[in-house]
């Protein structure tokens, strides 16, 4: 089948079953999404399958362009959704308040979910630098309700950052894309396709300012430090659903504009220029994370930090950019969604039975509730590499593949900066599953009566029964992947 | 564009950075909006532009509306005070876009005149969500910024209709979102006003 008529359809699954939840019956509305959830994961699937399994070939025109990256973030962003969507239900059931009164919020909330997965899954897939503008602007329209959607107060609050800093982030982003348009033949936006951007033509100077302007605007969506300010809030107070969905799928997808922008422009300003703004980015973000991973934090905004951590890996092995570096990349996008999207379905039925858990360190979840304690012990482990964590070989890769670019000392700085994010990691996960508990929350016996089981927790263990396998054997591909087509594909982008 | 069209432009963008009022501010960014449609009526040479131009003109006319609409229905107490004076924002929003139209280079659009306009719009947008407190002065800082990334648009040596369609609608959405977000601020703390939120910090 053809690829482009598969990524079309991949595109118009979750638009359509938008209009379909918004427009039918609101007792089809939970149905009609799990359908749709399937069918546009199955969709992203196939799709991003397709693109790896000839990594050799990308489609690449003016509006879609399907390569390697694409078809990774796209098989990522589709399980990521569907998993989103599955769990949402017991989000939803125990939601107590929320920005839509109670008869029209599940149908609003499923409508602004698979409109937000639309234009998620549009990113990696446009061929053209305009088109991800839009589609990224538009994934900030439809996210931003959802992180206010509880209509609390901290929600709205997270909202309204995460609503203005990107949108003022995206407007410079657009400055950076009007000047490309400028210069490249055909002189509009619609010549902007990634193959265009080598051929800029107003000189190296300005192509540099319209890169910085450019990276300068993403990296706020990205939440790459030091404009990462919204990234904890966000996470923290949306929906657990939609917390996944940001972190283990927008931040990549938007990370992935940025690299398409760097491999486009590194012949007009210089490989070591462009690749030394990822650098920069990635480093910061890095050390920006790690104080505060040492910090006693609530577990979302745990997980929130851990993201400006992740991406600082992702935007260092972009910026290195040799094949072991972006096998690094591929494990790591791959890894840090499967164990954030753990983290984060594995703590909703806990935050419905306890709301304190939102705002409080989590202690000792373990030794009151073993089966929820191995779930996050399992995605915090994963997330800090421990071994045999594939996010463990995936950072050595990157380390490696620094040397081997010639940034030793950013490869240095990485590993120093990744130690300390790991033992503040480390000191979370033994603190939330195995610390002491006092007072109520205290183990069960011994005079104390049972704790209530938790709706949605076999939901959550069963996402983690399939993480396990995937992420042994994500270990396992990453030490095979340097050498492969498929990072081949990667070294040689779109061109 | 002429002399009196870029001087028009900056000076209706400036006085957003220094007014207390929100109509006025709303005022100063609508006409500015329909001074950039009127440019791209005048540049429109095939109906793919003038489709462009009547969504920048519906846009503008759109937020306007949705701008009045919220004005109306939450009436603060008090203009909402900024963290710094008028004339120091003045002050903040010229340096800054003197700094940016030096440090920029040519970029190829049509004049100089225009990118300095550009860049003057960008700078007093960033300048007006930086500096204020106010939620519906921060959404209109973005459309400030939006105002003048038409403008650099519309004197793209080409065109590209659907490109300038799409951020019309998407402009036009976040500004949307944003009315939901101000009224729902509003009623939650009583004001616009975004030094109440500030509880979430590490």
């Amino acid at each position: 089948m053809d690829r482009t008529l598969l990524a079309e359809a991949t595109l118009m699954a979750p638009a359509l079953t938008a209009c379909l939840v918004a427009c039918l019956p609101r007792a089809w509305t939970t149905g009609l999404a799990r359908a749709g959830a399937v069918i546009t994961a199955a969709l992203a699937l196939v799709t991003g399958g397709a693109a790896l399994a000839d990594p050799a070939h990308p489609q690449v025109g003016p509006w879609i362009a399907l390569d390697a990256a694409a078809g990774l973030l796209l098989a990522v962003i589709g399980v990521v959704g569907l998993v989103a969507v599955l769990v949402s239900p017991a989000h939803l059931d125990a939601a107590t308040r929320s920005l839509v009164p109670e008869p029209r919020r599940r149908r609003v909330f499923y409508v602004l979910v698979f409109a937000f997965w639309a234009s998620l899954l549009g990113v990696p897939l446009a061929g053209n630098l305009a088109a991800a503008w839009l589609l990224i602007e538009a994934t900030t329209a439809t996210s931003a309700l959802l992180v206010g959607f509880s209509g609390r107060r901290r929600a709205l609050e997270a909202g309204w950052k995460y609503l203005i800093l990107t949108s003022l982030g995206l407007g410079v982003a657009l400055l950076g894309v009007s000047v490309l348009a400028a210069g490249v033949p055909g002189g509009d936006l619609e010549s902007l396709t990634w193959r265009a951007l080598p051929t800029y033509a107003a000189g190296p100077s300005t192509a540099l300012v319209a890169y910085l302007l450019l990276l300068a605007g993403l990296a706020a969506k990205a939440g790459w430090a030091p404009v990462h300010n919204w990234l904890p809030d966000a996470h923290s107070e949306a929906p657990a659903p939609v917390s996944a969905l940001l972190s283990a799928a927008l931040l990549p997808a938007v990370l992935l504009v940025a690299w398409r922008c760097e491999a486009g422009l590194a012949p007009v300003i210089g490989d070591g220029t462009a690749r030394g703004v990822l650098v920069g980015f990635g480093l910061a973000s890095l050390l920006v994370s790690a104080p505060f991973l040492a910090r006693p934090l609530a577990w979302k905004r745990l997980l929130a930090y851990s993201s400006l951590e992740h991406m600082g890996v992702i935007a260092l092995g972009v910026g290195f950019g040799t094949p072991l570096a972006l096998a690094g990349v591929a494990v790591h996008v791959v890894g840090h969604a499967l164990a954030k999207t753990l983290g984060f379905v594995a703590v909703t039925p806990l935050l419905a039975h306890r709301p304190s858990a939102a705002t409080d360190p989590l202690v000792g979840v373990g030794r009151t509730r073993p089966a929820l304690g191995v779930m996050l012990g399992l995605s915090l482990g994963t997330l800090a590499g421990l071994p045999p964590s594939p996010l463990f070989v995936s950072e050595l890769l990157v380390v490696a593949g620094g040397f081997t670019a010639g940034w030793a000392w950013a490869a240095v700085a990485a590993a120093l900066a990744l130690a300390l994010a790991f033992l503040g990691l480390v000191r979370a996960l033994l603190e939330s599953t195995a610390g002491d508990v006092a007072g109520p929350a205290a183990p069960a016996g011994a005079g104390r009566p049972a704790l209530p089981a938790l709706p949605g927790l076999r939901g959550a263990g069963l996402l983690a029964a399939a993480c396990v396998p995937c992420l042994l054997a994500l270990a396992v591909a990453a030490l095979w992947l340097p050498g492969s087509g498929i990072v081949a594909a990667l070294v040689r982008g779109v061109r | 564009m002429n002399t009196l069209s870029a001087w028009l432009l900056v000076g209706l963008g400036l006085p957003v950075v220094t007014l207390r009022g929100r109509r006025m501010a709303l005022g100063a960014v609508t006409v500015q909006a329909l001074v950039v449609v009127a440019l791209a009526v005048h540049h429109a040479t095939g109906p793919q532009e003038v489709v462009a131009a009547a969504a920048l003109g519906v846009r503008a006319l759109a937020l306007a509306a949705v701008f009045l609409v919220l004005a109306a229905r939450t009436r603060d107490p008090r203009p909402v005070e900024a963290g710094a004076g008028p004339a120091r924002r003045g002050a903040l929003a010229v340096g800054l876009a003197l700094l940016l139209v030096w440090l920029v280079p040519s970029a190829g659009l049509a004049s100089r005149t225009v990118e300095g306009v550009v860049l003057s719009c960008v700078a007093f947008g960033l300048l007006v969500a930086a500096t204020t407190r106010s939620t519906v002065f921060q959404v209109l800082g973005i459309v400030l910024v939006e105002n003048g990334l038409a403008l650099a648009a519309l004197d793209l040596p080409g065109t590209s209709w659907l490109i300038e369609l799409g951020v019309a609608f998407d402009l036009t959405l976040i500004a949307l979102v944003a009315g939901v977000f101000h009224e729902r601020i509003f009623a939650e703390f009583g004001a616009g006003d975004t030094s109440a939120l500030a509880t979430l910090r590490d």
